[in-house]
This record gives structure tokens, C-alpha cells and sequence, in this order.
């Protein structure tokens, strides 16, 4: 159970206060309801790009980055298709380092024509490392314009291309901040061995001034339900032949997400899951079997991915896999199968939960969702899972007319 | 209105508690540590072997630590997975150049029996000729998608030149290594370093005295009695080399050279010097190649510690066009270091990062007892720490320079590019 406090100030930001005697280190968690899918078509990547730009300077603090090293502490966030997270983490006597320079860079950014520029080398060579110059990285940027055809998840966090990121403007910087940056579109969590009257006295001094800005409504084309399977065939210069099943599902607060979470750890979590032991150990299709799911906020996907074995085909295991699929359909599970996913859930869970800034991320996305407290219910919901139930979601999510499936083809193999 | 211009003010963290595990004695040598104050439910276990990978050649010990739980005359390699999986734990198994590690991560109630289950399959697996069959197929394969990566090889040649004065340190994985590899080899490797290698356990967790007294049991059969003998030191071949990989956007670059560990008096001083060249956001490396030039997405350094020994490392992916404009500033960056003083501000902002990260690296159990073991491998204990917020203390810009001049000389430098 994760104890925590919260209120809100009159500009609309959201406060969650998590106390822990235990520790001599403070979190401060910024979390903005922005995301790779609010961007414009026409100008992807914008979103974590700008997360690059805030480190870049703010009206009154020339760079980020050195008052919090003074103080002992780092920082460092991450861009999502759904949120942007920003983090702090330092000792909690200096935790109004942390507040000021926060509530400064929330407040109005101040970044050069320089700091522009230098950001979009270092995002373009970021693109470069992760995605273009490693076998197999640009699986992401030719599966999600295969599954999504209107909803922006079809493309990546780090942006369609790099021309996207090259040519933007600093017009174009400053008009995503406005729009995204404020108080109503954040939340702010600070956690440590601190009172919470010193917690809201602090929140008011170094955020209460900030001006509340527009609440950002946000409206998404829905993504039309699927009723065809997709197959995208591509070449690369990889030494194996990989594949992507992916399968459509629903929201994050969809009630079956759970259930289909622990669907997807059925199939392929560990080296005893179904997709393992019969494509890889039993019938030696594969060398390496996943299952997993996306756990984005807007209908998601379960993908199944792994890379065939030497001489095989991309057909024998199509066929393989998906009788697979059809016995997790057809057959309901034995109960010690289902206790086998429970009991790692919950080991995964007790370790999440022992890191502040852990607990800190999660309580902040839980309060997005609609309310922190969720983060203790999640534990009850997995609980309540039953074999029927998993049998119902196979059926409902494991159909080919909901799968796309993408096949990196070597071209060493031809 | 508040001012926010002036900085709040900041208070320095004049001491640091360090929590050292309790040790409980498996044979003469042989230690299980147990890092008791766990508020929580969750827990883990290492095993450490003397199986490092300079215990053999051609890549046995990676192959045999790789083959692990792949089934013993009782269980197969699924069953194996099936239990350790239907009591919810995580293993790792890792390999370093000296030493062989098996990790488990699970909840306190299930550990006793996930140790009986890893040490079972450790001490009587039988290197079944399918497993060791399919094993082979799936290196090779992912041999060949590391190739792929600019990281990749350079680090692999890297290795090579910086361990050059011991072909046993050096070794990495080659081609060859997949057809000298026997069954007879597997079992003579397992049977010298597992069978009777076992050098240390380290229990996380909340569990109660008399698990861990089985424990100690358990692991007795195990632990080796013999010290183990390690290089007492390494000379790295000075130098560049040049990996070709055709078509690659992106270059990958190291530079180090062969240095020492926490026995050496130098030591605490050039973890600061190592601090302000690479290994924080704010170093000089970061400051100009990423937040100055946009030559690359991360470059950092770093010490790395070996029992007798250590080495320094620079590491970085910079666009393929602009590789030799970032040596060249990685050469300034060091040169710097050795002409000019660091200035007084920069050396306070160092000082405070590097106490805040002492704080946190001895924050909660699990870090504890890592950074306990990082200190007791070398024959230290806790005071080492002590010492070294000392040192941060009282580093001068002189001595930092003096370090610079002695530690980071160019020609003493391995470079390896590889793009």
C-alpha cells in the first residue's frame, strides 16, 4: 500500500505527496500530459525534442543541469507516444533546488537559437544510435504506420524522419510550449522524508505564481476497427530473418487490460511461456520468442516478436505460431499456469514499488489515468483475473483480422 | 513575489551512513553476506564463481555459464524454467573477465527454495548434447547481429588492445571457438570452477536466521578452499585501430589505457579527475562534444576495477562524418586537464555532485550491499568510503592537474574507432 497526500493549487497543478522516513534522497516528478500523439502530422518528434530544449534554460536559470549537480542531485526524463516525465533526484535537504528550477522551467522557457540547434544535432545523432545505425532498429518506424492508420501512434516517439526534426523553427518550439506547458497540463510529485505542510507550503512559493495557461483538450482521430490482416514484407541488412505479430487492443483503462497483460505473459514473458517452449524449445522454429503489450493510454497493441532459426521459413513458423494462438483460444488454461503468471506479477510489482522514484513515476501516471490511488488497486485487479476470463480476451484480442504482421527479411538469406 | 534568480540556498552533506552486511562464514574462505534490513517483501541472491572467462580459452567459461540451466539427468531445461517460474523468480546469469555470477530476484518467501533450485541445476547439469547443440546455434546467431553494431566491435577490439600483455584477458568470442567447443571441455570447465568454485554468496532480504544457516549449508559443498590466483597487472598496447564496417552513419570510439584499483593511492583522486573528464552530465567530455558540438547523443568515461588491477574507458557513438573532429576534442578535453587548472567553481560543483552520489549509491539496501562488495573485492571495508568523501573534501586543482599529467598522457592511449 503506497500511502500519499494530494491536493491542488489554485492554477490547477495537481500535487501528489508521497512521505518516506527511510530515505536521505528527495524525488521531484513533473509529469505533462503531452506526448509523440499530439503532434501535428507534419511535424513528428516535436514533443521529445522539446524535452531536449528544456534542459537548454529557463527565464531566470541560464542551464538546468549545474544548480542541481551543486545541490548533489541529477535529473534526466523521457518522451512517450503519451507523456512527457520529467525527474529530479537529490538529497531532500536541498529539495527547493529541485522545486525552483522546475517551477522555472514551467514557468517560461528562455533556450538560444544555439541550444536549438546543438538539440537538434544531438536528437538527429540520438535517431542515428537507436534507430537507423542498429540491426533491427527501425523496426518501430515501419510497424506503427502498419498498425495505425489514422491515430497518431502511427508514428515513433523520435519522429517520422530526420527532415522532420532538421527543419524546426523556433516559432514552432515556442508555440508547443505554450500550448502544453502549464500547470493544468502537468503533475507534480514530490516524495521523501519531508511534512506535508512544509510540502504545501513549498508547492505554493515556487508554483502557486505560475499562470494556470490553457487546459490542452485533447482530440485524437479514433482508430478505426480493424477487419483485415496486414502483412508488410521488408529487406534488411541483418543477419536473420525477425517477425512483429502485432495484435490490436483496447485503452489503458479498459477493464480487460489486466487480463490481457496477463494473456501476453502467457504466450511469451519467460522461458517457460507457451510460445517459448513450443517454438523454440519443442519444435526449434525460433531462436528467441517474446510476448508483451505496448501499455499505451489509447487502444493499444500485444505484439508477439522473436527471430527464426537458420533454415527456416517465415511460413513454418506462421503456421506453428498460430496454433499456438488457437489451443490458448480454444482450451482453457490449468489454474497453476495462471497462479505461475500471478506470482511473477507480484514479485515484479513488490520490486517496482521499493524505489522512490519508481513509486514517485507511477503514482504520477496513476493520477493521469484519473486517480493516484489506482496504483493500489492494481494488484486487486490482477488478483480477480480468472482462467475464463483469460480465455475470453484470447479469443477476443488473438484474431488475424485484428494482426498486423511485419517480417524483416535478410538479405544475407537470398 | 519570490525572486527567482537567487538560487535557494544549499546545505552539504557533511556524512553518509554506511550499513555493512552481516557476514556469516561458509568454509575458511568463503563468505555469505546478508544484508538483513529489507522493509519490504522482496529479496535477492548472488552466487559468485571463480569462473570468470581468463579460466579457460577459446570462450569455455562464457559457453558453460551460458549452459547453466540447461538441464540436469532429473530435470530439463523447461522444467527447470517451470519452477523457478511458478515461485515468481527473475535469474540473470552474468560473466566478467575474473569472475561468474548468478543472480535471483523473488519475494523473501520463496528464496530458500529457488536457492535449492539454482544450485541443483547448477552443481548437476549434464550438458545434454541437444541443449549444448541449440545453445551454439543461438551464439552464433547473436554473434552475428552484434557484428552489426559500430559498439560493438568496437569494444571487442578495444579489449584486445587494452589487455594485450594477457591473451587470456583479451579473449573474445570468435568464430572458431564455436568448433573447438566439446562436451568433455563443458564438463572439465564446470567440474574446476562450479563444482568447487563457489567464492562468495550474497543474500538481500528479510529472512530469518535459520535460512540462512541452511543456506550456508547448501553452499558449503560448493565453495572453493583454494585462493584463486588473478593478473597482477595489465599493459595496454598503445595506439589506433581501425574497424571497417561498411555503410554505418555512425562511428563508434574508445580510448583508455590499463590503470589500477582501490589499492592504489591514486585511486580516490582520479575517480575525481575520471568525474569531471566523463562521468556526469555536466562533464567536460558531455559539455562539449553533445551540449557544445551535437557530435553525439551520450559520450562518457569511466574507472573500471579488476582484483589486482583497473582500467580507464572513454565510450561514444558520434555521426560517421564528424569522427575525427571528435577525437580531436576528446584529445583537447584531456589536454586541458593537463595545462590548465580546474577553477575553483567547477572543482565546488564536483565536489557536491559527487557527495550526492555517494548518498545515493549507499541509498537502500540493495545499493548498500553492492557498494559494500565493490569495497571488500579489493580487500577494503567501509572506511574506504569515509576516505573517500575525504578526498572529494580536499582535492586541489594542483593535484587533479598533477593526475592529468601522469594518468592521461595521449600516447599511453588505446584508440579503437569502429564505423
Amino acid at each position: 500500500m503506497i500511502q500519499f497526500e494530494r491536493f491542488t493549487l489554485e492554477n490547477g497543478l495537481r500535487v501528489l505527496f508521497l512521505e518516506d522516513v527511510t530515505t536521505p534522497l528527495a524525488v521531484v516528478n513533473v509529469l505533462y500530459d503531452v506526448g509523440a500523439r499530439d503532434e501535428s502530422e507534419d511535424k513528428t518528434g516535436f514533443a521529445h525534442l522539446f524535452e531536449h530544449l528544456m534542459f537548454g534554460g529557463s527565464i531566470n536559470i541560464p542551464v538546468f543541469d549545474t544548480p542541481l549537480q551543486s545541490a548533489g542531485g541529477e535529473n534526466n526524463a523521457f518522451t512517450s507516444n503519451d507523456i512527457t516525465n520529467y525527474y529530479d533526484v537529490l538529497p531532500v535537504e536541498n529539495i527547493e533546488t529541485a522545486l525552483w528550477l522546475e517551477s522555472d522551467r514551467m514557468l517560461s522557457l528562455a533556450f538560444t537559437p544555439k541550444s536549438l540547434e546543438v538539440q537538434r544535432n544531438v536528437v538527429i545523432e540520438e535517431f542515428k544510435q537507436r534507430y537507423l545505425n542498429q540491426p533491427y532498429g527501425d523496426v518501430w518506424l515501419e510497424l506503427r504506420p502498419l498498425t495505425y492508420e489514422k491515430h497518431p501512434y502511427k508514428w515513433a516517439t523520435i519522429g517520422k524522419s530526420l527532415k522532420h526534426i532538421e527543419d524546426a523553427t523556433m516559432e514552432d518550439v515556442k508555440a508547443f510550449f505554450s500550448k502544453h506547458y502549464c500547470p493544468q497540463n502537468a503533475i507534480l510529485c514530490i516524495a521523501g522524508n519531508l511534512e506535508l505542510e512544509n510540502v504545501k507550503r513549498l508547492s505554493e512559493k515556487w508554483f502557486g505564481d505560475i499562470p494556470a495557461g490553457n487546459k490542452y483538450e485533447r482530440q485524437l482521430p479514433k482508430e478505426p476497427l480493424q477487419t483485415a490482416f496486414r502483412l508488410k514484407e521488408i529487406e534488411r541488412n541483418v543477419p536473420t530473418d525477425a517477425f512483429y505479430y502485432a495484435f490490436k487492443m483496447p485503452d489503458r483503462l479498459h477493464p480487460d487490460f489486466y487480463t490481457i497483460d496477463a494473456l501476453s505473459d502467457a504466450l511469451g514473458r519467460d522461458k517457460s511461456a507457451r510460445l517459448y517452449v513450443t517454438l523454440k524449445k519443442e519444435q526449434k522454429l525460433v531462436s528467441d520468442i517474446n510476448a508483451y503489450i505496448m501499455g499505451s493510454l489509447d487502444d493499444g497493441l500485444l505484439v508477439i516478436s522473436g527471430k527464426l532459426n537458420d533454415n527456416i521459413s517465415f511460413e513454418q513458423l506462421d503456421k506453428a505460431l498460430w496454433k499456438v494462438l488457437e489451443t490458448i483460444r480454444e482450451e482453457h488454461m490449468q489454474p497453476a499456469e495462471l497462479d505461475k503468471i500471478m506470482v511473477k506479477i507480484r514479485t515484479a510489482k513488490a520490486f517496482q514499488d521499493q524505489g522512490l522514484l519508481n513509486r514517485a513515476m507511477g503514482l504520477s501516471m496513476f493520477e493521469l489515468l484519473g486517480d493516484a490511488n489506482g496504483i493500489n488497486h492494481e494488484s486487486d485487479k490482477y488478483k480477480e483475473i480468472t482462467t475464463q476470463d483469460i480465455h475470453r480476451v484470447a479469443n477476443d484480442i488473438l484474431q488475424k483480422d485484428r494482426c498486423s504482421l511485419l517480417r524483416i527479411k535478410s538479405k544475407k538469406n537470398d | 513575489m519570490i525572486n527567482r534568480s537567487e538560487a535557494p540556498a544549499l546545505s552539504t552533506i557533511e556524512s553518509i551512513d554506511f550499513v555493512a552486511p552481516k557476514i556469516h562464514r561458509i568454509n575458511d574462505m568463503v563468505n555469505l553476506l546478508h544484508m538483513d534490513e529489507v522493509a519490504n517483501e522482496t529479496s535477492r541472491f548472488d552466487l559468485y564463481f571463480d569462473a570468470g572467462k581468463i579460466r579457460g580459452e577459446k570462450s569455455i567459461a562464457s559457453f558453460v555459464s551460458g549452459l547453466l540451466m540447461s538441464g540436469t539427468h532429473e530435470k530439463s531445461a523447461i522444467q527447470i524454467q517451470e519452477e523457478i517460474n511458478a515461485l515468481g523468480g527473475f535469474i540473470e546469469t552474468g560473466i566478467s573477465a575474473e569472475s561468474s555470477v548468478i543472480s535471483m530476484y523473488c519475494l523473501n518467501e520463496n528464496l530458500l527454495a529457488l536457492f535449492e533450485i539454482i544450485t541443483d541445476a547448477i552443481t548437476h547439469v549434464s550438458f545434454d548434447a541437444q541443449e549444448v547443440k541449440d545453445f551454439i546455434s543461438d551464439r552464433k546467431q547473436k554473434l552475428q547481429i552484434n557484428r552489426e553494431k559500430v559498439s560493438f566491435l568496437a569494444q571487442a577490439n578495444f579489449q584486445k588492445e587494452l589487455f594485450a600483455s594477457d591473451a587470456k584477458y583479451a579473449q573474445v568470442l570468435e568464430d572458431d571457438h564455436f568448433d573447438a567447443l566439446t562436451v568433455e571441455n563443458l564438463k572439465s570447465f564446470h567440474k574446476d570452477f562450479y563444482l568447487q568454485g563457489l567464492e562468495r554468496v550474497v543474500v538481500v532480504g528479510d529472512l530469518p536466521s535459520s535460512q540462512i544457516a541452511r543456506i550456508c549449508n547448501m553452499a558449503k559443498i560448493m565453495a572453493f578452499t583454494q585462493k584463486p590466483i588473478f593478473a597482477e597487472s595489465l599493459q595496454n598496447k598503445a595506439g589506433r585501430i581501425e574497424v571497417f564496417k561498411k555503410d554505418a552513419i555512425q562511428s563508434a570510439i574508445r580510448v583508455g589505457r590499463t590503470l589500477f584499483n582501490k589499492n592504489h593511492e591514486d585511486f580516490q583522486d582520479i575517480l575525481i579527475l575520471n568525474t569531471i573528464l566523463g562521468d556526469f552530465f555536466g562533464s567536460r567530455l558531455m559539455a562539449n562534444i553533445r551540449e557544445d558540438k551535437g557530435y553525439t547523443y551520450g559520450i562518457g568515461s569511466m574507472i573500471a576495477e579488476l582484483q589486482n588491477t583497473g582500467y580507464f574507458l572513454i565510450a561514444t557513438e558520434v555521426g560517421a562524418d564528424v569522427r575525427e573532429k571528435a577525437i580531436d576534442e576528446i584529445k583537447f578535453e584531456i589536454e586541458r586537464l593537463q595545462n590548465e587548472l580546474v577553477t575553483e567553481g567547477e572543482l565546488e560543483l564536483v565536489r557536491n555532485y559527487m557527495r550526492g552520489q555517494l548518498l545515493k549509491s549507499a541509498d537502500g539496501p540493495y545499493a548498500m550491499v553492492d557498494l559494500y562488495l565493490s569495497a571488500v573485492l579489493q580487500g577494503k571495508d567501509l572506511e574506504f568510503y569515509n576516505e573517500a568523501l575525504h578526498s572529494i573534501n580536499s582535492i586541489t586543482a594542483e593535484r587533479l592537474q598533477e593526475l592529468a599529467k601522469k594518468y592521461l598522457d595521449w600516447n599511453d592511449l588505446t584508440i579503437v574507432t569502429a564505423g
